[in-house]
């Protein structure tokens, strides 16, 4: 439901926006009520810098319209036409025109190409107030989000006016996150404007919280001007400054949560991208040089699958990635396949040339994707539900992308376990892996699993391109960032083993989370580089080394 | 036996051999040495003979790349050991010699900074930092680019080897090794020009490094060095030392169990190969005027590794053949195809190893058999044919 | 065997035959004139400088339909020194002494630049730079057609400490560890004291090429923005980084609103490769944006359309600074009636060309250009909004003047100084 939309609800709501721009209309200044359509006009034309006192006296006409007009403003949507310097709004039509209407009436006044209009402008300055401003009048909608952003707006604006309305709006609010904003909207007008009781209680209200947005507040006091201390009273300013203390032990013990979080996140990603290597690495002794360009097939793969998406299907889009799964791993398995049918199969009778033969066709492969999609970086979205992060937890961010990332790898890991473990296939990979010779002689077709083995390996690398074509660059490169790495965690982990794959991942995406925030992230890596290398003299092996007589032979 | 210990099964040739190889190598290093500086120098631009000054620096560059390969070969082709980290070596060598003519800038700096290098001054540092004391002085600069690959190599190697870290982990922590210098030196912390490296340099021991006399003696030089390692490396090999190198490559377990100390004889030849790519690298920024942190990247010791495997693993001299022809059909193809000298570039790799496994010089004697016998058909078979490897 | 042995003839007579034709390399056509692009083509700047290859080829392929220049045809020269930055000295010698190429246009990295920078010098080259890079350098043998510091970073933190972008009082300096972030970030902060904020609330970070792990410092810059200032971020973060950097961004919730991040390095060819629709509002600095609205812009934006045969693809600021090196030395050219390059180097000084975004661009005599300064928000679409643009066209600073051993330098090629780093004239 749009908010013209609501407005137009009902008599009631139209008397409560008027309410809450009467709150405005003193504060604002103007006397008399203007003439909107001369204002909007006006809008149009004012310089940057000009447009707030426009604004401003807009509200101060208490016109219905002024909220839709000031959403399309903040919203990037309020035009001028070219041709006469009609303010308008306009909205983007499937063919890449603009749907113009008019901003008082609301009715429709034709089609243009976007060229023929000129937007106006806003800045980071302009939107913040506005949306400030209406602030104030949708603090009542229906729709939490709305009332949410209403709220923040107020925290924004502090103004001591608004405290009636936010009073009135916390005694209603069922919404624990608007509750929440309410409060520190509250909390904040009080500290600004209140007495030096009503301070010191705004100073306490806020004493089990430890976001940002109290934190700001409480440092503030705590700021001199020069030689004058923003904070007239002592009392408040110690407690302010004790509250703000206890604040930050408790957000240290957070903190380590928030690096945990980090390093396990990164950790799977290391994961992700390892897993195929540890399986064509570690199980087949193939140095795949190529692997890192399976990783970046999938991550086109998405973008194709995407595009294909956006033209065919928009509404969908949200369900992209879940048709780009299968679709990474079967591109990535049967060019994995073909890799090895065509080229590595010839190579297992000496296989030290598997490095410079999959070096070449890496070569070949990032120039074919460069190709055929060109050297820039494609755009993969991120579906509604990977987007944004979790806020709440005592002032840490938790981010979904990569919440669903390590979710996802964990899957990955248990999927292939399964397939290793449970399944026939997975038997004789492993019967081929021990002892070749034997293996064949019990009848089992190793050409055959050699192919599918290394088609496994290689889908898997795809399935981690779709992952991490949601944090990183999609680019012919994107391969190449992560041989290395990769290499790293199968080797300190031990070649052969899943689990160690597992553990080194983890453990290399912790170990560096938890030294960068101190070392800084190039010193941190370097030091985790360095502790490889003598962990491996210790385990020459690796972390879980194979045992058994394919090791010792 | 697994896949795993295949690949680092031996694969080069008896060291015996060869004889007419280095003999025709060492030729062609003479006469590089002497006729290209002499057809640049003395002979007009105009005429078909002169041989232009970018040539010189071209080829000079290639060789510094052959020493490179030649050293990887050393340690690959004759004692098993893979190490994807040696690009390490030859860039410490080259900021050893960098650090040697940024010193002798002097105050020619753009800031005019007697002191100080432009990016030191440029990051605010009052005084050199102790590593950099001692490098206005040109032998001190030679022996660092010696010791300095040598030290690393000893102090890694000693870990290493004693702890009988082996094949494909050897490899794989050669290759952290080499990245996390990468990341080091690109640190501008570090006081070696971070991403910019070392660059703008004026002369050497007092020689206008833009002068093609220069250039010419740099070349020179690098042929004789080159020739002078190759001489070293093929003694080494076909001493009782090197006879001892092969054996532990064959079979580690059982030289150590015939009571050699394994790790030593392994130290040595590893010692001894970073030092060689160390001096490639002190020739190489000479005639290149820049040594920066991509020089560390694995991606360049990877690629030159391919060199050796291009030219031939075990032989030395394909080694060098190698480095040499990769570098010029990489010049060539960048010119002619740019846009897709990469297909060009990969296509050879993979072609290289499918077709021609023991490498393009080290197929030769066996190519050669093969046209023999089938232009006259008298002569039995002298080695097997060339692309059926004995399985193992 | 036999079957395997034809291949082995086959591909050694390909090889061969293309090692003869390469050694053979460029027949010399003698009624052109000859133009080096120098950019990579792969490797990691790939992903920027292809772009600016093509630019190029559109640039001279026009020109060539207008009839050439001088009576000859224009044969543009590429090569590809493939991100590797000894290659770049190396092709530049081998465009120079064997193509024989009246000039170039080429490099995109700082490191590129000084890599070929002595050969142009030796040689006499001319080359033509096209990138906002960090000054400090002047050389008879480059024209830099791209920003300066003064051209570009100083008027984004004027802007931010302005009452329009917010009145940052706390300045998050976040840069790739290289040289061109060093610089401008030590400019900005000397620049900063003297705005009067102190160095404890200025924050500075450096990261490696191609860092996509940007968690632990976006925490951080939250962090920091939560002690009660106004906090802006300004970003000298490299091509690559920046598109997990701004993924974090906007997934932690930083909103242009609260933290403004104004970048130095993502222009639309950056943002073309991410959903731009959670960055809105955050800035960019540059002397060019494609969504100025000029009829010179749209000109060439149809033009390049038409060349790339690709309606989507987008046009950026060293695009702009190609195309305005390459007009000016096209009428320099002309003046000088040769492409002889110290004739045509005279016949720089003073050459103007028309800005696409407006007004007009002038080559000084210390080789920057005079260009205008625009600031834009990011839009949904991956384009700009220009939300602030200097009145006039701003003189390139080769040496910075917050910097105390360059403010004392100057750059000028003309009589008497005839010097690129001198305190005093020559002459």
């Amino acid at each position: 439901m749009s908010l013209r939309q609501w407005m137009r609800g009902g008599a009631l709501r139209f008397l409560m926006v008027f309410w809450a721009l009467a709150v405005l209309v003193p504060h604002s200044g103007a006397s008399a009520a203007e003439d909107l359509g001369t204002l909007v006009t006006e809008l149009g034309a004012a310089s940057l810098s000009k447009k707030q006192a426009v604004v401003d006296r807009m509200v101060a006409t208490g016109a219905p319209e002024v909220v839709p007009i000031l959403e399309a403003l903040v919203g990037r949507d309020l035009y001028t036409r070219k041709s006469d310097g009609v303010v308008v709004i306009g909205q983007k039509t499937s063919g890449g025109k603009l749907l113009l209407t008019d901003p008082l009436t609301g009715s429709e006044v034709g089609t243009v190409g976007s060229r023929e209009v000129k937007r106006i402008k806003t800045n980071n300055r302009l939107r913040s107030s506005v949306k400030a401003v209406m602030g104030t009048l949708t603090l009542m909608s229906p729709d939490p989000q709305r009332r949410l952003e209403a709220a923040d707006g107020l925290l924004k604006s502090s103004d001591q006016a608004m405290l009636p309305l936010i009073e009135t709006a916390l005694a209603k609010e069922a919404d624990a996150a608007v509750k929440n904003a309410l409060q520190l909207a509250k909390a904040s007008i009080k500290l600004q404007s209140g007495s030096a009781e009503e301070r010191l209680a705004a100073v306490q209200s806020l004493a089990d919280r430890t976001d940002p947005e109290s934190r700001v507040m409480l440092s503030r006091l705590l700021l001199k001007d020069g030689d004058v201390w923003r904070e007239p009273d002592e009392t408040v300013r110690e407690t302010a400054g004790e509250t703000l203390a206890s604040m930050e032990r408790r957000l240290e013990m957070w903190r380590t949560v928030e690096h945990l979080y980090q390093g396990i996140s990164l950790g799977s990603v290391l994961l992700l991208a390892a897993m195929g290597l540890a399986i064509t690495f570690g199980v087949m002794g193939v140095i795949n040089m190529a692997h890192g360009e399976m990783v970046m097939l999938g991550a086109y793969t998405t973008f194709v699958i995407q595009e294909a998406f956006r033209s065919l299907a928009p509404g969908l889009f949200d369900w992209s990635l879940a048709v780009a799964l299968p679709a990474a791993f079967l591109v990535s398995a049967l060019v994995g396949i073909a890799m090895e049918r065509g080229c590595i199969r010839f190579l297992y009778g000496r296989p030290l040339e598997t490095l410079l033969a999959t070096w070449g066709i890496s070569l070949v492969l990032q120039q074919t994707v460069r190709s055929i999609f060109g050297p820039t970086n494609r755009e993969v979205g991120a579906p509604e539900w990977m987007q944004g992060a979790m806020e709440s937890v005592a002032g840490i961010t938790l981010t979904y992308n990569r919440l669903w990332i390590i979710l996802f790898s964990f899957c990955v890991l248990g999927a292939v376990l399964l397939v290793m473990k449970k399944t026939a296939f997975g038997l004789q990979m492993r019967a081929v892996t021990q002892n070749r010779e034997m293996a064949r002689a019990m009848g089992i077709p190793t050409g055959r699993v050699d192919a599918m083995t290394f088609g496994l390996g290689s889908g898997i690398a795809g399935i981690a391109g779709v992952a991490l074509s949601q944090i990183d660059n999609v680019s012919p490169n994107l391969g190449q960032a992560y041989i290395v790495d990769s290499f790293m965690v199968v080797v300190f982990g031990g070649v052969g083993n899943l689990w160690g794959a597992f553990a080194g991942a983890m453990s290399l995406g912790i170990v560096n989370k938890l030294l960068e925030p101190w070392a800084g992230a190039v010193l941190g890596k370097i030091l985790v580089l360095v502790a490889i290398i003598l962990f491996i003299q210790k385990r020459p092996r690796g972390l879980f080394a194979l045992r058994g007589r394919a090791v010792e032979s | 036996m697994s896949l795993l210990q295949r690949l680092y099964a031996p694969q080069a040739q008896e060291p015996g051999k060869g004889r007419l190889a280095s003999a025709i190598l060492l030729t062609v290093l003479a006469a590089i040495a002497i006729l290209v500086p002499l057809l640049n120098l003395t002979v007009p631009a105009d005429s078909a003979f002169h041989v232009p000054t970018y040539l010189v620096s071209l080829l000079g560059k290639y060789l510094c790349f052959a020493m490179l390969a030649l050293s990887i070969d050393l340690i690959w082709g004759f004692c098993g050991i893979l190490s994807l980290g040696h690009g390490a070596f030859f860039a410490l060598g080259g900021y050893a010699m960098g650090m040697y003519m940024m010193r002798q800038i002097g105050d020619r700096g753009v800031y005019g900074n007697a002191e100080l290098p432009d990016f030191m001054v440029f990051l605010n540092w009052k005084e050199l930092p102790w590593y950099w004391y001692g490098f206005d002085f040109f032998p001190f600069a030679v022996v660092m680019a010696l010791f300095v690959p040598g030290l690393l190599a000893f102090v890694f190697g000693w870990l290493t080897f004693r702890s009988r870290v082996s094949g494909v982990y050897l490899s794989i922590i050669t290759q952290a090794m080499t990245y996390a210098l990468m990341l080091a030196f690109f640190r501008n912390d570090m006081g070696f020009g971070g991403n910019n490296g070392l660059t703008d340099f004026k002369d050497l021991l007092g020689f206008d490094l833009q002068s093609d006399n220069t250039r010419a003696v740099l070349l020179a030089s690098t042929c004789v060095a080159l020739a002078g390692c190759y001489l070293m490396c093929r003694a080494i090999v076909a001493s009782k030392l090197g006879r001892l190198i092969a054996a532990i490559r064959d079979d580690e377990a059982r030289v150590r169990f015939l009571g050699y100390r394994v790790e030593n004889f392994k130290l040595f030849v590893f010692v001894l190969s970073a030092m060689i790519a160390g001096l490639a690298g002190a020739l190489y920024v000479p005639q290149v005027g820049i040594i920066n942190p991509g020089e560390f990247a694995p991606a360049n010791s990877i690629e030159a590794v391919i060199w050796v495997a291009i030219g031939g693993r075990g032989t030395l001299y394909g080694a060098i053949a190698g480095g040499v022809l990769v570098n010029y059909a990489k010049t060539v193809l960048t010119g002619v195809i740019p846009e897709v000298w990469l297909f060009a570039l990969g296509g050879m790799f993979i072609a290289v190893t499918l077709f021609f496994p023991k490498g393009l010089v080290g197929s030769l004697p066996a190519a050669i058999d093969w046209v023999k016998r089938r232009i006259g058909k008298r002569n039995p078979p002298a080695s097997s044919p060339l692309a059926e490897e004995p399985g193992q | 065997m036999g079957k395997l042995t034809k291949w082995k003839s086959a591909l050694a007579a390909t090889a061969f035959g293309l090692a003869a034709t390469a050694g053979m390399g460029a027949a010399q056509a003698a009624d052109t004139i000859k133009v080096g692009i120098l950019h990579s083509l792969s490797g990691t700047m790939a992903i920027s400088e292809t772009t600016l290859k093509d630019a190029m080829l559109m640039l001279i392929d026009e020109q060539n339909k207008k009839g050439g220049l001088l009576g000859m045809k224009l044969e543009p020269v590429v090569v590809d020194p493939a991100s590797d930055w000894p290659l770049f000295a190396e092709k530049a010698r081998e465009l120079i002494s064997k193509d024989g190429v009246s000039v170039t246009f080429g490099c995109w990295t700082s490191v590129s630049r000084k890599s070929v920078l002595p050969v142009f010098e030796e040689l006499n080259g001319m080359l033509f730079y096209p990138v906002q890079y960090e000054g400090e350098e002047s050389s008879r043998n480059v024209f830099y057609t791209g920003a300066a510091p003064n051209q570009q970073a100083v008027p984004a933190v004027d802007y931010l400490l302005g009452e329009e972008g917010g009145e940052a009082k706390r300045i998050v300096l976040l840069g790739t560890d290289y040289v061109y972030p060093r610089t401008t970030n030590k400019i900005l902060r000397s620049y900063l004291n003297a705005k009067g904020i102190a160095d404890a609330d200025i924050m500075e970070n450096y990261t490696p090429f191609g860092h996509s792990d940007w968690q632990t410092i976006v925490a951080q810059v939250k962090e920091f923005a939560s002690q009660g200032k106004k906090t802006a971020v300004v970003s000298t973060i490299n091509g690559d980084a920046n598109v997990p950097f701004y993924k974090e961004l906007a997934n932690q919730g930083i909103k242009a609103e609260d933290i403004p991040v104004v970048a130095f390095s993502v222009g639309e060819e950056e943002l073309a490769g991410l959903d731009a629709g959670p960055l809105v509002g955050h800035l960019a600095a540059w002397n060019y944006f494609m969504s100025v609205d000029t009829p010179e812009n749209d000109a060439f934006i149809k033009a390049w359309h038409a060349f790339i045969k690709d309606e989507k693809r987008v046009t950026n600021d060293p695009m702009e600074a190609h195309y305005i090196g390459f007009k000016m030395w096209v009428q320099a050219v002309e003046q000088a009636g040769t492409t002889d390059v110290d004739a045509v180097r005279q016949a720089m000084y003073g050459q103007t060309v028309k800005n696409l975004t407006g007004g007009v661009a002038v080559m000084n005599t210390n080789h920057h250009l005079s260009k205008p300064v625009l600031i834009g928000e990011i839009l949904e679409d991956g384009q700009f909004e220009i939300v602030s643009a200097t009145d006039d066209v701003v003189v390139g600073d080769a040496w910075s003047d917050f910097i105390p051993e360059s403010a004392k330098l100057t750059a000028d090629w003309t009589y008497p100084w005839v010097c690129g780093n001198c305190e005093k004239p020559r002459f």
